[in-house]
Parts: structure tokens; sequence; C-alpha cells
């Protein structure tokens, strides 16, 4: 049985073309759980956003609804692994408010307390955007490595402007409103896949900057009484830190999670790194709406050189003969995710 | 055939795991693992998990040396209760570690976010380049971000350099240089090698510290698994040496039950941190699984004794405990221990693809770099302002004794320390005043014991500062010279330039004391320095020269990490003249900054008429001083015209300039005060060959033996008759064809 790493996506995943996908998922459990759950608190279900007619911002992207709308996703995508059983799940890590996720897929929180602590951080954010988050490649298309001083000077110049998430090769920064538009006037422009960057990410806030202290002491009280458990399945959190089942301690998963993961920089390559120098596995499986977060794995795959991945056509030549990264979106890993019976 | 002993430590452990069943109790998790432990479940079940993996290390080693994978197989097996002592300190207290410490390295690394020491030590037993400290130049324990600098397996060399660096940050707070955070030494060592000369000296510096009343916090953490290699340590022997030292705390703790080593180590550590003196943690343990994968057990143990030591396995007492106190079943701690088993086999795969060097230069490139811009412009920095007084000429003791001033003021985080160095102001007066202009934290006197003069050094460079340790004779370096060729010289190199141990050891040496004080006096083999790969070896002749090559090896030490030597002729410190007395031609200016002395370049003297020359001596030390007075003979009796080379450095050396000069005569007469076998002559000889110099070569040398007392001295060093008798028959020898005479 090939064992896999879990990959969570963060809250900007759930994007335009994947409305509707939530009602084709064959495992309806969680599904059906966060639809009782934000139907409990009077808020559109996750199937009725997924069932709009058309994606708009006001609906899919602002955070308290994207949050839900694609840990929903992500839980039903584990669901659907757990059910068929094809693989052994040796790790799970996140990214960002993917970490929220990783902690009920990984069994250190009850679902329904993994939509709370979503829902919660989500909540938080309707009419109540922080700053911003920016996004920049460090690489070329080639994903080879570019002159990136500019935003070496760039951070030590302005004030307010944070790295919030390390992403392969690329970063996310976080930063006031004016460190943003800083940020977007003076990085020089390059193209982020089919995007012109730097780019804001609509609608976040600053996340992963000492920015959202604030928010980090208000989590911190509201939920206090968060139901964490040591985790069923080792989790590698946004410093690298590997979580053990069975002892990791409680107390201290609910202080980094509602402390340095909300005010300190993410590190979703490092969490990378760590699962695949901690664990060995198989292949890292893209759960939910993560397919974009592929080349980020990817390229934290070739910082490591992993299997010998040294470049971009290295990836993709391995990814047509024997993936190593696993998209349920595509259907020929899926059926190695799900086995082919199920798939 | 050989049993497989680590196939049946290895049943061991599933066999019971799957025979102990049991009932989890979640409570048992956050409560003690047993009755007045402070050791809860949680943490016990977390310290069973790394000693699992642990374990599995040493199974995968084993496994892998079978598929001609793996390099190294002494293994942790037995130590695992080790775990304790990284839980009981911090990742900051700085770890110089032993070669069983596998549990102690993981659970350390738990502590850090993003290590990730299971792939790290893997990619080290298979000698990896991508091993992320010796970069597959050894098997080590080592990490920047852990802070455990790489440990090689000289038994109890690692000792000195512990004490040196539990020392050296209490003085660099006292200095003002940075705080001590808190941070202690955590040192460990087997019961064998507890009975080295290194460790008992080490153990004894820490104590003579202690009753100093200056500050010393090292946790010493022995553990004894009674026996090393093949010889067994009676019961009783490390507690009867170490248990009621009036300097010294003990702590004694069972390193396979859990509990009790846990309390031991956190009550050991507690105390060093609070009290900042040195304590001896004594952990017993068991080996099992050999010394190392070659060594056949049964050749000097029974089956029998075998067998019990395997029962005493602390992986077994782990899961009986954990499974007594209701934390784990059987089956959850099997399925740690068989994940953890696949999960070390599908990181051994991985790494056993990964690189190995290829190429000599990459192995060796991180030994000893040099940077000779860099040093020059660190010589030039804040350069003192002249002085009236530059002009005056002045003997060598002098102008040493003023060079360590300017370096005093230029340096603050510069020490100098020695036998005698401080109030005494050495032995002759090289370090006069200095520890009145400086203090005491700065300008010290040292227990004797050059192991432990040598071991402050390394630690203190290894705590950033700028050590000068002074060897009162170079005989007494022999003692110690292990702490310069295994320890100090080897750092860069197994640590792939991560650590380093910046130093200037200025040691007094070599004979011509007119037959006074004997051969450890007199020392002239320099053998055992020479052949230290990448250490930098100084020996001025001259006043002007030893200032100048003092603040090169000071800026070497600090630009490149460089580990210097600094070598004095006794017999010329206090000589002022050359040829006759008073002439004071040997007496020198002070240089200035601008009069740089790069490492590796010699000195030429040219002919007193300005030719080339008809041959030229080669030679450096007293053997300059005895070789300019012999060529003003050559000269003036014999009109033969000498051209004279000062080496001034030994290692690197100035082998262009060796090449150079030795063809602007076409002869060549080596002078070298030092034996013949094993000299610097030999060195030079090869220097010419490799440079292609085909000459007519010769060498006048000291003889192969301990110099006597008294007149008898001069009977076996060499002696201005005997050079200008060489330098006459190298003159009657044919010239090589189209050489320049």
């Amino acid at each position: 049985m090939k064992r896999v790493v879990l990959v969570c996506p963060g809250r900007g995943s759930y994007t335009r073309d994947l409305l509707g996908s939530l009602a084709k998922a064959p495992v309806r459990a969680p599904i059906l759980a966060a639809d009782a759950f934000r139907a409990g608190l009077g808020r559109s279900t996750p199937t009725e956003l997924d069932a709009a007619p058309t994606y708009t911002s006001r609906l899919h992207v602002a955070g308290e609804n994207a949050s839900i709308l694609t840990a929903t996703c992500t839980l039903a995508d584990h669901a659907l692994i757990a059910d068929a059983g094809a693989v052994e799940i040796v790790a799970v890590i996140g990214n960002s408010m993917g970490w929220y996720t990783a902690l009920a897929v990984a069994g250190a929180l009850p679902l329904t307390e993994g939509l709370r602590l979503v829902e919660t951080m989500g909540q938080y954010q309707a009419n109540n955007v922080i700053g911003g988050q920016v996004v920049y490649p460090l690489c070329d298309g080639d994903w080879q490595p570019v002159d990136n001083t500019a935003v070496d000077r760039l951070l030590a110049d302005v004030p307010g402007l944070y790295v919030s998430i390390r992403l392969g090769r690329q970063l996310v920064l976080g930063g006031t409103d004016d460190a943003v538009r800083n940020a977007l006037a003076r990085l020089p422009a390059r193209k982020a896949g089919e995007r012109d960057a730097p780019f804001q990410l609509p609608l976040h806030s600053a996340f992963h900057t000492p920015l959202m202290t604030a928010t980090a002491e208000r989590a911190a009280a509201d939920l206090a009484d968060l139901a964490l458990v040591a985790p069923r399945v080792p989790l590698v959190d946004g410093r690298g830190g590997v979580w053990f089942p069975r002892h990791a301690d409680p107390a201290a998963l609910l202080d980094y999670t509602l402390g340095a993961q909300v005010v300190a920089p993410y590190d979703f390559t490092l969490s990378v790194r760590t699962a695949m120098r901690e664990f060995a596995p198989g292949a890292l499986v893209l759960l939910g709406p993560g397919g974009n977060l592929g080349g980020a794995v990817a390229q934290a795959l070739i910082d490591e050189r992993w299997a010998n991945l040294r470049t971009k056509a290295d990836f993709q030549d391995r990814q047509a003969v024997d993936p190593i990264v696993w998209s349920l979106t595509r259907p020929e890993q899926r059926r190695l995710a799900l086995g082919a019976a199920t798939a | 055939m050989a049993v497989n002993r680590a196939g049946i430590v290895d049943y061991n452990v599933t066999a019971l795991l799957s025979a102990l069943g049991g009932a989890a109790d979640p409570a048992a998790l956050d409560r003690p693992v047993r009755d007045g432990t402070s050791l809860t479940g949680r943490r016990a079940l977390a310290l069973y998990q790394t000693q699992v993996e642990s374990r599995h290390l040493d199974l995968a080693a084993r496994a892998l040396k079978a598929r001609n994978e793996c390099f190294y197989t002494i293994g942790s097996s037995g130590h695992e209760g080790n775990a304790v002592v990284a839980a009981a300190t911090r990742p900051d207290d700085m770890a110089f570690l032993h070669y069983r410490s596998g549990a102690f390295f993981i659970e350390r690394a738990r502590q850090v976010p993003g290590s990730t020491p299971l792939m790290d030590m893997l990619l080290g037993l298979c000698a990896s380049t991508d091993e992320p400290i010796a970069g597959g130049r050894h098997k080590v324990f080592g990490s920047l971000p852990l802070n455990i600098p790489p440990q090689t397996s000289t038994i109890a060399s690692h000792l000195p350099k512990a004490v040196g660096w539990a020392v050296a940050i209490e003085r660099r707070a006292r200095l003002g240089l940075g705080p001590t955070d808190g941070r202690i030494a955590v040192c460990s060592f087997g019961d064998a090698s507890a009975n080295h000369s290194t460790a008992v000296g080490a153990i004894n510096a820490a104590e003579w510290f202690a009753q100093r009343d200056e500050p010393c916090p090292i946790l010493f953490v022995c553990e004894d698994n009674g026996i090393g290699i093949s010889t067994a340590t009676k019961p009783g022997w490390i507690a009867s040496i170490y248990a009621n030292r009036s300097n010294l705390g003990y702590v004694a703790g069972d390193g396979l039950d859990l509990p009790d080593a846990w309390d031991a180590a956190q009550a050991a550590a507690y105390w060093v941190r609070t009290h900042r003196r040195p304590l001896f943690l004594h952990l017993r343990t068991v080996r099992l699984l050999g010394h190392a994968g070659s060594d056949v057990e049964s050749t000097y143990r029974s089956a029998a004794e075998i067998t019990a030591e395997e029962a005493r396995d602390p992986l077994l007492c782990t899961a009986r405990l954990l499974a007594e106190a209701g934390v784990a079943t059987g089956s959850e701690l099997a399925a740690i221990y068989e994940s953890t088993r696949t999960r070390v086999a599908a990181i051994a795969e991985e790494c056993i693809k990964r690189p190995k060097f290829t190429s000599a230069v990459d192995v060796v490139a991180p030994l000893s770099p040099r940077h000779t811009d860099a040093v020059r412009a660190e010589v030039l920095r804040a350069a003192a302002a002249p002085s009236p007084e530059d002009a005056k000429p002045r003997h060598l003791a002098v102008q040493i004794n003023r060079a360590l001033a300017e370096l005093f003021a230029k340096y603050p985080e510069l020490l100098l320390f020695g036998e005698d160095v401080g109030k005494k102001g050495g032995v002759y007066h090289l370090t006069a005043d200095l520890q009145k202009r400086f203090g005491a934290d700065r300008v010290t006197d040292t227990l004797l014991d050059e192991q432990t003069i040598l071991g402050l050094a390394l630690g203190a460079a290894q705590a950033g500062l700028l050590p000068m340790p002074e060897i009162q004779y170079l005989a007494y370096f022999h003692n110690a010279c292990d702490q310069i060729r295994g320890e100090a010289c080897s750092l860069q190199y197994f640590s792939n330039g991560q650590y380093r141990n910046p130093m200037v050891v200025r040691i007094a040496g070599y004979a011509y004391q007119k037959g006074f004080g004997g051969h450890f006096h007199n020392d002239n083999s320099i053998a055992a320095l020479r052949d230290i790969p990448g250490i930098v070896i100084a020996s001025p002749a001259r006043g002007d020269d030893a200032a100048a090559m003092l603040r090169t090896c000071v800026a070497a030490a600090r630009v490149d990490g460089a580990v210097c030597v600094y070598l004095e002729p006794i017999a010329l410190y206090m000589t002022r003249d050359l040829h006759v007395e008073g002439d004071g031609e040997w007496a020198a200016p002070w240089p200035s900054a601008e009069d740089h002395v790069p490492v590796g370049v010699g000195r030429t003297y040219a002919p007193a008429d300005g030719g080339s020359g008809d041959l030229t001596i080669i030679t450096w030390a007293n053997g300059l001083y005895l070789s300019l007075r012999a060529a003003k003979m050559l000269r003036e009796t014999y009109g033969i015209a000498c051209r004279v080379l000062d080496l001034r450095w030994i290692n690197p050396l100035p082998v262009e300039d060796i090449v150079r000069e030795a063809r602007a005569t076409g002869r060549v007469l080596v002078v070298d005060e030092c034996r013949r076998t094993g000299g610097v002559s030999e060195a030079v000889y090869t220097a010419l060959i490799d440079g292609g110099v085909n000459l007519p070569m010769a060498r006048v040398t000291g003889l192969d033996v301990y110099v006597p007392l008294a007149g008898a001295a001069n009977l076996v060093l060499v002696q201005e008759p005997q050079i200008v008798d060489a330098a006459r028959a190298l003159m009657a020898r044919p010239a090589a064809p189209g050489s320049a005479s």
C-alpha cells in the first residue's frame, strides 16, 4: 500500500471553476455535517454556496464563506480516501487555513470542532479584513530562481510588510494596506503561472504576520475550549514541527494553532520538506480544491532534490510516468489515491 | 556462523509488544507514570517514540551495511535512555556528544521545529554529501540549529572543550560580550572513556574552576554500560571516583528506567543551570549489538551474558512501564515500533540515492579556507596609529609583548591564558603587564594541564571568543597534541564550515639555550604539528616579523577561522645583536599594519653585494640567525655570496619562494635546527623536487635525538661551522646544467 502525505489547501483554493464540485462528492457525511453546522448558525451552507448559479466575490471569496467551503471540500476528499482504503496516510500537512482542516483530517479535532475552528477564524474576516496579502513568485516560468534582491529590499524598507507564507518558490507577503500598496507598486512585474504578479489576494487579511495579534488573542479567548487531542496520524505544522499521535500535547497544539501559527510566517515549503524527510511518503495527495498547490509542492520537492528532482522538467517527466503529487481532480491520479475499484 | 544479535534484539521487542496487551487509560497520559516521579505518561510515550526511532536507525544501519550502502555501524542501542538528558536540557545548551547519542539527538530535534533527525542521520550513515553537518565526511552527531558541534570518536577528546565552552560563556558575559542566557554545556561519554586522561583532566579542570568559585556550568553525562569494547568496567568503579567530590555535583540515574533517569536528569540539569557549577550525571545503561557492527561480542562475553544484557533492553523496560501504567497498550506500542521501522526504511531508500563525493577538491574544501585579501584587510582595519617609539629597534620579546597589547586593544574578544601568563607575565615576560592592563578575565593563569589549556581555547572559540592560549614549552604541547590534531583542526572540516574554533596558540620552543634546561625546555621537534591538516604554523625570528605575523594570525583566525600555532624561538627572545656585540642588528623596528606578512610568504635576505648570489640557504627561526652569521663568514672568508630565505611559515610552506630563491642561485643549502627525520628540511627538499628544481642540494640538521644538557647540546644541534662547511662543499659540486650559476 502506498504511503502518502495528505495536503490540505488554504482558503483561496475554492475557485470559479470548482462551482458545483461539492455536489458531486461521493462521500457525503462531512458535507452533511458542515451543512448542519452552518445551518445551525443561520448561515449559508457549503452546499448552498456550491450550488450558487454564479461565482461571486461576495459569496465565494469572502473569508467567512471561502473558509468553510474549502474546508468542506477537503474533508469530503479525506473521507473519500479514508473510505477507499487504498493508501496508507503517514502524515498530514496544510497550508495556512488548511492547517485547521489538517487538524481535523489528522484526527486532532472532531469534525464539528474542526468546522468550529474554521468558521470562527473565517467569521473574524466578515467586514473586518486587516491589511492584505500579496502573491509574488521567486522564480521564472521554468521555476528557475531569479534575482530577488528587490523582495529583500522591500521587506527591509517597508514598514508593516512581512513574509506571510512561504509557498514553494512563491512568496505571500502580508502587510498593512499601505505596505500592500507599496509592494504592489514596487515589485517588478512577473508572471505567476498565467497571472500577472504581484497581485493581491482579494479579501484576505495579513494572516501569519504580527498584524494579526489581536485576532490571535481573540481566538485564544473564543476557542480556549477547543477539543483538541493528539492526532491519529502525524501532523506537520507551518514551522516544520511534527505532532505525533497519542502523545502530542493538546495544550501546546492549541497554543501553536491560535498563537504562532496566526502571527508568524507559515512555511508551507518547510512543512513539505519535513514531511518528506521524516516520513518519506511515496506520494503527496492534494485534497479538496487544492490542485493549485501542486506547483508549490513540486517546487518544495525540487528544493529538497527529493527523488533526484531538480527542475520543473524533471518533475513533469516524473508525473508522466510515476506521479509523486496526486490531485483528485485528475482522473489517473484519483485512481491512484482511491484504488481502481472506487475511483 | 555468527548469530545475528540485531535480529534477536529486534525480535525481543516485537515479542514483548505482542505479549503485553493491556488497556490504555486516557487519564494516564497526564499523570505521573509512576508514583513519585515527575515524568507523565505523555512525556514517557514521547520518549518511547524517540527511543524507538533511535533503535530503528541502528537496525537500518546494519541492514544497509549488508547491502554495502552504510559505512558506519557504531550504534546507540542500549543507550536510548539518554533521550531524557535532551529532554532536561535546552536546544541552546551546547551539547558535546559521544557516539551513542541517537536518542539524545532525536529528542533535542523535537524541540526545534523543522528538524529532520532521521533523514539527517541516515544520510550520515550513507556518507552522502547531502548530510547536513559533516557533508558526508563522517557519521557524526552534529547540527548547527541544535547546538551540537560534530564530534568524531576520539575517546573523551571533546570533554576539555566542553569545559572550555562552559567557562567561556560566563567569561564572555562578564566581559559584556554577550549574555549566558542561562545556557549550560552538556557533555556525554562512556564509562570506559571516563578512564581516559583527557576525561580525567577535563573533569579535574571543571572542579578546579569550581573550587575557585569561577562559574563552570557543565553537565557531564557518563553513560555507564559496564564495558569498553571488550573490557568490563566493574560495578561501582565510576561511582567510587565521582560520587563524593567536593567541587563536583553527582546524581545517579538508571538509564534503563525512564522515570528514574528522567528525574535524575531533570534534577541534574536544573542544579547546573542554577548553580553554574559542574555536575556528574551517572546514567547506567547497557550496550546492545556489540561495540560496532564488526564486533563479535561472543569472543569475550558468554552467550548467557549477552542474553542477560539483551533482556535489560531499555525499549523493553519502557514498553513494560507504559503498558503497566495504562499509557498505551502493547498493540499501540507495536504500532509505533513497526510504523517507525517502515518510516526509517523508506527514508533510507531515499538516502542511498543521494550523492556522494566525487572530487577530492570538494572533500577538502572546508578544511582551512584562506582568504588572503580579507586577512590583509582585517590587519589594516582599525590599525593602531604610528608612534614615535616605532622606529626604535627592539628585540623579539618586547615586540611580541607590544603586539599582544595592540591586539588586545583591537579585539575585545581576545583572551590570553596559560601557565604563569598573568601575574608573573610569563616565564620570559612576554605577557608582562597584560593582566594589569586588560583584566584577569582576559589574561588568565590556568592550571598546569596543556590539554585543559587547549580545551579552554577550543571551547572559548566556539563560544565566539578569540583565544590565544600559551603553551609554556614546545615539549608540553606534545602531551596535548590531540586537542589541536583531532579536534581544533578538524572542526571546520567535519562541520562543512558551519562550526569553527579560531585561535592562535603561542608556543615557546626550540633549543639553543646555551645548554641550559634540558630537552623539555629545548624541544626541537615539530613533526607532530606539521602534518596536521589545515593548521597554520608561524615561526618568526625577528621582532618586526613577529609583530606582523601575530597580527596576521589573529586576522586569519578571525576571517577564516584558522587554527594558528605561533612558534617562538626562546633563544632569540632577548637577542639584540647579530654579528658582534653591540651591533644591534637583531633588534627590529615596530612594523606598521602596511608591513603585512601574508600567511605562507617567506622573507629573502639578498647578498650584500646586490647580486643574485652563489648559493641559497633556506632556513627559519634560530636557523636564520645562524645562517646570516655563517653567510657573513662565507662572504668575507671564502668569497661565497649567500642568499638566505627565511621561511617564516612552516605551514603552509612558502613553496613559491623556495623554488624561486633556489633557482636564483642554482645551489640550495637547507639549515634545519630541528631533527633530521620528520623535520622541515624534508619538506623543503620535497617542495624543490615537486617544483621541478634539479640543483645541487644539501642540508644540515639537528640529530635525531633528545637535546642533552650543557655543551653536549651543541653536539646534536646545527652549528655555524657546519653551515659554512656544507656551503663550501656545495660550492665544490658541479652546477646543474642550465642553472643560474
